[in-house]
């Protein structure tokens, strides 16, 4: 039992220290400007945007799942947890200006996920890229 | 009666290696079947939105429903108490879990999404039989190796009986919830029958019973034991009895739908003009794997001759399966009645196609396959088998 | 996101993240100017239904109708997917009585059952009733074993048998999963009516709250005869038809 634990601890630990690791690579179009204006994305009352950003990292699997049913089973429309939102800031644009699905090799979403090594499910059948009309 | 001494195969012959081999490829092949239709998706299949359980299904609920009837032997040891298959119980569980087994993976490799099982494993709607058959398939295999190890272990065999009757129970059980997940279709004028459940559970009386009458035979051919007439004779006419009792329920189930006026679409259409459906039914599953098995068995010319039983238990497999093709496929291709009293001219109806494809046929074989290759392997790890059933040791009334 | 309600927050979290949900929890998010607030939960107050009336309804109202859906879906050009195979959420239908040789046309979609056979014999709840009535198939839970579409009188439902992209944002799709007609809750919930009800300009399809005494639909059927496809089965379906 004991052991199981301080597997558990230290699995834990090292993925509190690889969502620490604050370089991402390619933030998408919108992020990017977001940023570069030097707005404060994710940013959370009470906590510096260094630790919003942090738990936004580790915790945004549970607050899209979390949504995700509210939305779908109980019809709970709107607020600021939204697949499409997340697509619209952090996917970039080619050398043609077309959109770059997000979930493409070296994208927002898929240099993470392939670096800790979790799959990335929501694409199978969520849009990748902004909708058409936007 | 001498005592029974179970003892492991060899299994370092040449043949032992070719019979792994061989099984072998067909999973190679079916793994290789399964990622071409996962990687495309079904349209590579014959599937379709009318057809949506295609052969894997065949595959898969022939395999679930024989690995229950493959328990038989074991309980009608334990819970009948009939001595002269005590021997055979060990063997009798290992042959129903590898067959659960091979069923079970045919199954969720049919998924449109295997790759969330996990789902499967912690969401269950209590209202849905088919999440019920979940718990099932799992408590039948926590059962039954529950009750091997009872076997196997001396200190542990006074319990066997107890474990025993748990396992014949939890597979009447399981086989009524199989037959169940088409009862409850009440749409489908095709499985609209009480007989469903209890069909099925005849059925599976058959065909594990040939299965393990096969895997029987075969093991000890192939590992030059002896095998006494006495055994085989009576595990013989048990399976003439069940393959007569399964061709009575059909015809019950048959007759039945005939009676029901809004049934008798279905029914004209199975054994009448349905076309490969009714030949399949007649040819294939009357004749092939009911008629011919009950001659070989009974008939003076053939009755205990050994290949003849073996040819039996194969044409009572193929049988199965292509009974289990006519009731899932064949009671899909016809339409379901939209509009009682009404003709439908445009949008819906017509008997729908289906011509299934090599992945799936991989597939399915690819579950025998692993089926047969978890009892060659562990027949070789553990002491199944008696070293010998010889007459003389099998029979305590045999008089030498 | 106003307020994150506590306990459902750690009912959804897993076991590791537990310990930053409740640090989570209760903190409000400040960045953008005006937060988008979110709508409450539909309740059982309301029952969303269509009224169909087959001698008002002409073929090419129904044309209309499967484009219109398919227009807002993005279904039915699938490209590997044949005959059966594609993608059919609503249908055209016509059929025939067998005694009086009466014709009529009518469109077909998911009826929005009231005692739904789909979403009894899902096993992992991926089939699902709204309080509102509307019949969904939540395509995260889904795995693919089509026992709702082997269930469903009205063969409704499709599977999606290939790959797909650049689906719309409001309707997700994918290979492996099952999908029917979803009323198009999308726009039900933002208080527009079902994209197929719109495209018909006459008031051949009627749609609104089946409960509510002042709607159009509920004062309709108290007036005219209507019949649900396959009474029989005591479904008590959302979707009702006139005139056949
Ligand atoms: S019409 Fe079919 S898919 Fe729709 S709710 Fe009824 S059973 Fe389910
Ligand atoms: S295919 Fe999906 S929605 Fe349909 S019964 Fe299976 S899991 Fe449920």
């Amino acid at each position: 039992m004991s052991r199981l634990l301080i597997v558990f601890l230290s699995v834990m630990l090292s993925s509190v220290v690889a969502q620490a690791d604050h370089h991402i690579p390619n933030l998408g179009e919108k992020a990017t400007e977001f940023k570069d204006e030097g707005k404060e994305a994710h940013k959370r009352d009470g906590m510096s945007h260094a630790a919003s950003l942090i738990l936004q990292r580790k915790m945004h699997p549970e607050l899209l799942s979390h949504k995700r049913d509210k939305t779908l089973r109980q019809g709970v429309r709107g607020g600021v947890v939204q697949l499409s939102k997340c697509v619209e800031c952090h996917t970039s644009v080619d050398k043609d200006g077309e959109f770059i699905p997000v979930n493409a090799p070296d994208q927002f979403c898929s240099t993470c996920h392939k670096k800790v090594g979790t799959s990335l499910d929501c694409f199978s059948c969520h849009r990748t890229t902004p909708a058409e009309e936007m | 009666m001498s005592i029974i001494r179970y003892e492991q195969t060899q299994g370092k012959s040449l043949g032992f290696y070719a019979l792994i081999a061989g099984l072998g490829a067909f999973i190679l092949a079916a793994l290789a079947g399964v990622y071409y239709m996962e990687h495309n998706g079904h349209h590579v299949t014959g599937m379709s939105n009318r057809i949506v359980w295609g052969l894997p299904h065949v595959f898969a609920l022939f395999l679930i429903v024989a690995a229950s009837g493959a328990l038989n032997v074991a309980s009608i040891a334990s819970v009948f108490q009939k001595k002269i298959y005590k021997p055979l119980s060990r063997l009798s569980g290992l042959v129903a879990l590898a067959l659960l087994a091979g069923g079970l993976m045919v199954l969720v490799l049919d998924l449109g999404r295997p790759d969330r099982l996990i789902v499967a494993m912690t969401e269950y709607n209590f209202n849905s039989i088919f999440a019920w058959n979940i718990i099932l398939y799992n408590g039948f295999f926590a059962i039954v190796a529950v009750y091997l190890w009872m076997m196997f272990e001396r200190r542990m065999n006074k319990y066997s009986r107890t474990v025993g009757v748990a396992a014949f129970t939890w597979r009447l059980i399981l086989t009524t919830g199989t037959g169940s997940i088409f009862g409850f279709l009440v749409a489908r004028q095709a499985y609209d029958a009480v007989m469903m459940a209890p069909m099925f559970v005849i059925m599976s009386f058959a065909f594990g019973l040939a299965f393990f009458i096969l895997i029987l035979m075969a093991s000890y051919k192939w590992t030059e034991r002896q095998l006494g007439d006495a055994i085989v004779n009576r595990l013989s006419n048990l399976l003439g009895v069940f393959v007569a009792a399964v061709l009575y329920f059909v015809a019950v189930y048959h007759v039945g739908n005939l009676y029901l006026v809004e049934n008798s679409g279905v029914e004209n259409f199975i054994l009448v003009d349905g076309g490969i459906y009714t030949q399949l039914f007649w040819y294939g599953q009357i004749i092939l794997g009911s008629l011919v098995p009950l001659a070989l068995l009974y008939s003076p010319a053939t009755r205990g001759n050994r290949t003849m039983l073996g040819l039996a238990s194969v044409l009572i497999i193929v049988g199965g399966l292509v009974q289990l093709y006519v009731i899932i496929i064949g009671g899909q291709a016809y339409p379901m009645e939209l509009f009682p009293g009404k003709e439908i001219l445009e949008g819906y109806g017509g008997i729908a196609a289906y011509t299934p494809t090599l992945a799936e046929l991989m597939l399915g074989l690819g579950g025998i396959a692993v089926s047969l290759i978890a009892v060659t392997y562990l027949v070789k790890f553990l002491p199944f088998l008696p070293e010998s059933l010889a007459d003389d040791v099998a029979d305590p009334h045999h008089k030498g | 996101m106003k307020e994150l309600n506590r306990r459902d927050f750690i009912k959804t979290t897993t076991a590791t993240t537990a310990g930053v949900a409740t640090i989570a929890s209760g903190i409000t998010l400040t960045t953008y100017a005006a937060l988008p607030k979110e709508s409450n939960p539909v309740t059982n107050e309301k029952r969303w239904g269509m009224l169909i009336d087959t001698n008002k309804l002409t073929e090419s109202n129904i044309d209309d109708m499967v484009n219109a859906c398919q227009e807002e879906h993005g279904w039915g050009n699938e490209t590997h997917s044949t005959g059966d195979q594609q993608a059919g959420w609503i249908k055209k239908i016509k059929v025939k009585d067998k005694a009086t040789e009466r014709i009529s046309n009518l469109a077909l979609m998911c009826q929005h059952c009231e005692e739904p056979p789909c979403v009894d014999v899902c096993p992992t709840n991926a089939s699902m009733k709204r309080e509102d009535g509307i019949v969904l198939v939540d395509k995260h839970l889904c795995i693919g074993c089509r026992y709702c579409m082997m269930a469903c009188p009205y063969d409704a439902r499709s599977f999606v048998h290939e790959s797909l992209t650049n689906q719309k944002t409001h309707m997700p799709r994918g290979k492996g999963t099952v999908e029917a007609c979803t009323m198009c809750v999308h726009k039900v919930d933002k208080g527009e009516a079902p994209a197929c009800v719109a495209s018909v300009s006459s008031d051949a399809v009627i749609f609104g709250d089946l409960y509510d005494p002042t709607s159009k639909i509920n004062q309709t059927l108290k007036k005219v005869q209507s019949t649900q496809i396959r009474a029989d089965l005591n479904l008590n379906t959302g979707v009702r038809y006139s005139g056949i």
